[in-house]
């Protein structure tokens, strides 16, 4: 009696967790969902109000080597559906009236928003994102030129998938150390923060493919302005400690010769001094920025005709020269301009002088007049396979 | 079955299965917001939060094992009746000692049902968005019954079991997330007043409690091991994940970021790149292996409920099993009790707060009454609790 008790309650316990513990309610097959690769936003052209999001969505069975006959003409691996809306989430609502299967946003790994729109400010845009669980911070968010769904329709040819194409571009660039690594978590942050403005990689596209070029430049949720891609990489060798881009000198006294050199490693310090006393500056502190760049001469287009010591020494201060005037070139727009700190400096003054400094400023006015000086120390240690 | 009456040298809890006990009940749902409540008052000095509370931590459960030590093999259940008696009327003990034990059961059994609901929250909100969240807090029961069915050694192997599920994710999560760490998020060390520093813990307290339960499995220790030791490892482990945690966090959004979100250790997940993009999206991994968290904390407390009501009338495993059923289904409508996300950041707030009263208040009156006695019936000391 009392085992076949014992048997009926081990029979119940066993079949409970069979019904219960399964956890199918969110059970979502593959195939049942509509995954979306990228987003675009822009402008709506019937109504100035309203957005338009576009979306690309990758068709898996044309995708080449998924299935027997598969591959073809890329322009078919994706479908490009375009929807306006009020909102972000309006306009996903209106892309699912048109879908056969649910909007799937978990593997969305590009956000791209137009010029326009980013001028205006994005912070309505981006409070989806932040409330989306499905979203991941590791997507990029990208400014296009232009319309912003002109960067989901590019043909790149190399690639299957537009999409895809342009995450590798971004991807490579951001380990080659030329195109900054900036990712929606990033951007999250960096708004939050108060002792710094956001960026974003700025791109342009064309029919066939996209270019980099630089970043725009926040102030608040709003673009202010961009740097090219030389200012960028300025900003992202004081900044991040990465190598930034080949950097192409003309060569002085000669008639079409330039000098290309390639920075290999980067070592910033940033020291921040209480300066003496001057008449005119109304903040004490002066920030220097110490840069050490090693690298290689990979190009030389016209004979200097000197030693190898004396052209090394000619070298390195020609390069030193134009890589202070290159960093001028970017904070002189971002202070006096945009007066946004992307720069990171009033992160390191709150961090260590935050009593003598941060609590008596506002550092969102202060970083306008903010004396920053740069020094470049430039070490060329190789001159590639050519021995002058 | 009473742990008074001596218990067989295999039901005996070794010092590492005391260490997995405190700390596997320790880290529960509240490692999931604790950057954000500690950096809500310090800012930047958030990570000191988990280093100081230890220290109260590691008071109160000092003085716990003390207690402990002064009567063996007895839970608090049994020890209360000998400290608030006296030879001459057994039954005043009994009576005096009831809203203590009151108190004590109630607070566990009301963290119990709410640190289920934490939990499910995070599920319905990050990954199982359609699933009703019913259905998680009646499985986590579930677990957790199955569990009260049995008697305290399995309480042990099992938390000893899940011990390493606990920890290695959660110093992974904490390890990997510091190569995108912004050092400078961290500075300066200290910008608060001393009373912010005291309003900064006590929004981290919630992170804190759940070691009362060793009231209870203090008493089936066995008898070479040292409480005080396992007490102390038992926290420290927890404060150097809770310190790696909330320092990582900070680290890498800045405690203004922290602020807006409402799972920030969740999210520290979505931000962690695995080195070479083998997974992508672990937050769904993490949370599943995050499971055996919150059950050994939901679990050890209830299991210390029912323990608790079966020492009080001295009943037997039976009876534990009957009441661990029946005690459900009043904790599963407590548990759906806050209507939205607020009020339940509220409610844990105050049973943060009852955490430190019940911490620290119990084991320092009882010490009190006992040396009181002490010094009053000093010539009858050996014959009240040898």
């Amino acid at each position: 009696m009392a085992k076949s008790v014992r048997c009926f309650i081990r029979l119940i316990v066993c079949l409970i967790p069979i019904i219960l513990v399964t956890g199918c309610w969110d059970r979502r097959e593959l195939e049942e969902r509509t995954s979306v690769l990228a987003i675009a936003i822009d402008r709506a052209e019937t109504n100035r109000e309203h957005y338009q999001l576009t979306v690309q969505i990758p068709i898996p069975i044309k995708i080449a080597g998924s299935s027997g006959k598969g591959g073809g003409s890329n322009s078919d691996a994706v479908k490009i559906m375009s929807v306006t809306g009020r909102t972000v989430s309006d306009a996903a609502n209106n892309l699912q009236m048109r879908l056969n299967q649910r909007l799937f946003l978990g593997h969305t790994r590009v956000l791209a928003i137009s010029e326009d729109i980013a001028k205006q400010g994005i912070q309505d845009i981006m409070d989806n994102f932040r409330r989306e669980p499905q979203i991941r911070r590791l997507m990029w968010p990208i400014i296009v030129k232009g319309k912003a769904s002109t960067l989901l329709e590019i043909k790149p040819e190399l690639a299957q998938i537009p999409v895809v194409f342009l995450m590798d571009l971004v991807e490579n660039g951001s380990k080659m150390g030329t195109i900054p690594d900036q990712t929606l978590g990033d951007y999250f942050n960096q708004t939050s923060n108060k002792t710094m403005e956001p960026f974003m990689n700025l791109v342009e596209a064309s029919k066939k493919d996209v270019t980099w070029k630089g970043i725009g430049v926040f102030r608040g949720h709003k673009m202010i302005g961009q740097l090219d891609r030389e200012q960028t990489w300025s900003l992202l060798q004081l900044r991040n400690e990465k190598k930034g881009g080949d950097i192409i000198i003309p060569l002085p006294n000669t008639e079409d010769g330039y000098v290309t050199f390639r920075p290999h490693f980067v070592k910033k310090k940033l020291h921040i001094d209480k300066a003496k006393a001057n008449s005119s500056g109304a903040s004490s502190f002066v920030a220097t920025y110490h840069c050490e760049l090693q690298g290689d001469i990979v190009e030389l287009t016209e004979n200097m005709k000197v030693s190898p010591e004396k052209f090394i020494l000619q070298m390195q201060a020609l390069i030193k020269k134009e890589m202070e005037s290159r960093a001028k070139k970017m904070l002189q727009p971002l202070q006096k301009q945009y007066n946004s700190d992307i720069l990171k400096l009033g992160l390191t003054l709150r961090a260590l002088h935050y009593r003598d400094y941060w609590e008596t400023h506002n550092w969102k006015e202060d970083f306008r007049d903010f004396p920053i000086r740069v020094v470049y120390t430039i070490k060329l240690r190789r001159l590639g396979m050519e021995m002058q | 079955m009473s742990a008074g009456k001596g218990i067989p040298e295999h039901q005996t809890l070794s010092l590492w299965q005391q260490i997995c006990l405190i700390t596997s009940t320790l880290i529960g749902v509240g490692v999931l917001t604790l950057p954000r409540a500690t950096s809500s008052k310090l800012f930047e000095g958030g990570w000191v939060v988990p280093i100081v509370g230890s220290t109260g931590a590691f008071f109160s459960l000092w003085l716990i094992a003390r207690l402990s030590r002064r009567f063996p093999e007895k839970t608090f259940i049994e020890y209360s009746q000998i400290v608030w008696g006296s030879v001459k009327w057994p039954r005043l003990g009994r009576w005096l000692s009831i809203p203590w034990i009151t108190i004590y059961l109630l607070y566990m059994y009301l963290s119990t049902g709410i640190a289920s609901r934490l939990f499910g929250e995070v599920v319905v909100t990050s990954v199982l968005l359609n699933t009703p969240i019913e259905v998680i807090i009646i499985t986590m029961f579930m677990l957790a019954l199955v569990l009260c069915w049995h008697e305290v050694e399995v309480v042990a192997r099992v938390n000893e079991l899940l011990f390493p599920l606990i920890l290695l994710p959660l110093l992974f999560i904490a390890l990997a997330s510091f190569q995108k760490a912004e050092w400078s998020n961290l500075l300066p060390i200290f910008r608060g007043t001393p009373r912010s520093v005291i309003e900064g813990v006590y929004e981290g307290i919630y992170s804190y409690s759940g070691f009362e339960i060793m009231f209870m499995f203090f008493a089936f220790a066995h008898k070479n091991t040292k409480k005080e030791v396992a007490g102390f490892y038992g926290i420290l482990i927890a404060m150097v994940i809770y310190t790696l945690i909330v320092g990582a966090s900070i680290s890498v959004f800045g405690y203004e970021e922290l602020q807006r979100v409402t799972w920030p250790t969740l999210e520290l997940v979505k931000t962690t790149q695995v080195p070479g993009l083998i997974l992508e999206r672990i937050e769904s991994a993490f949370l599943a292996v995050w499971v055996a968290a919150v059950f050994t904390t939901v679990a050890n407390a209830y299991y210390v409920v029912v323990f608790g009501l079966r020492q009080l009338l001295h009943k037997d495993i039976i009876f534990q099993r009957v009441i661990a059923t029946v005690l459900f289904v009043p904790m599963f409508f407590f548990a759906l009790w806050p209507q939205n996300i607020v009020e339940i950041f509220h409610v844990t707030s105050y049973l943060g707060l009852s955490s430190l009263v019940i911490n620290l208040a119990i084991p320092i009156i009882y010490w009190i009454v006992i040396l009181l006695k002490d010094w009053m019936f000093k010539p009858e000391r050996k014959n009240v609790d040898g």
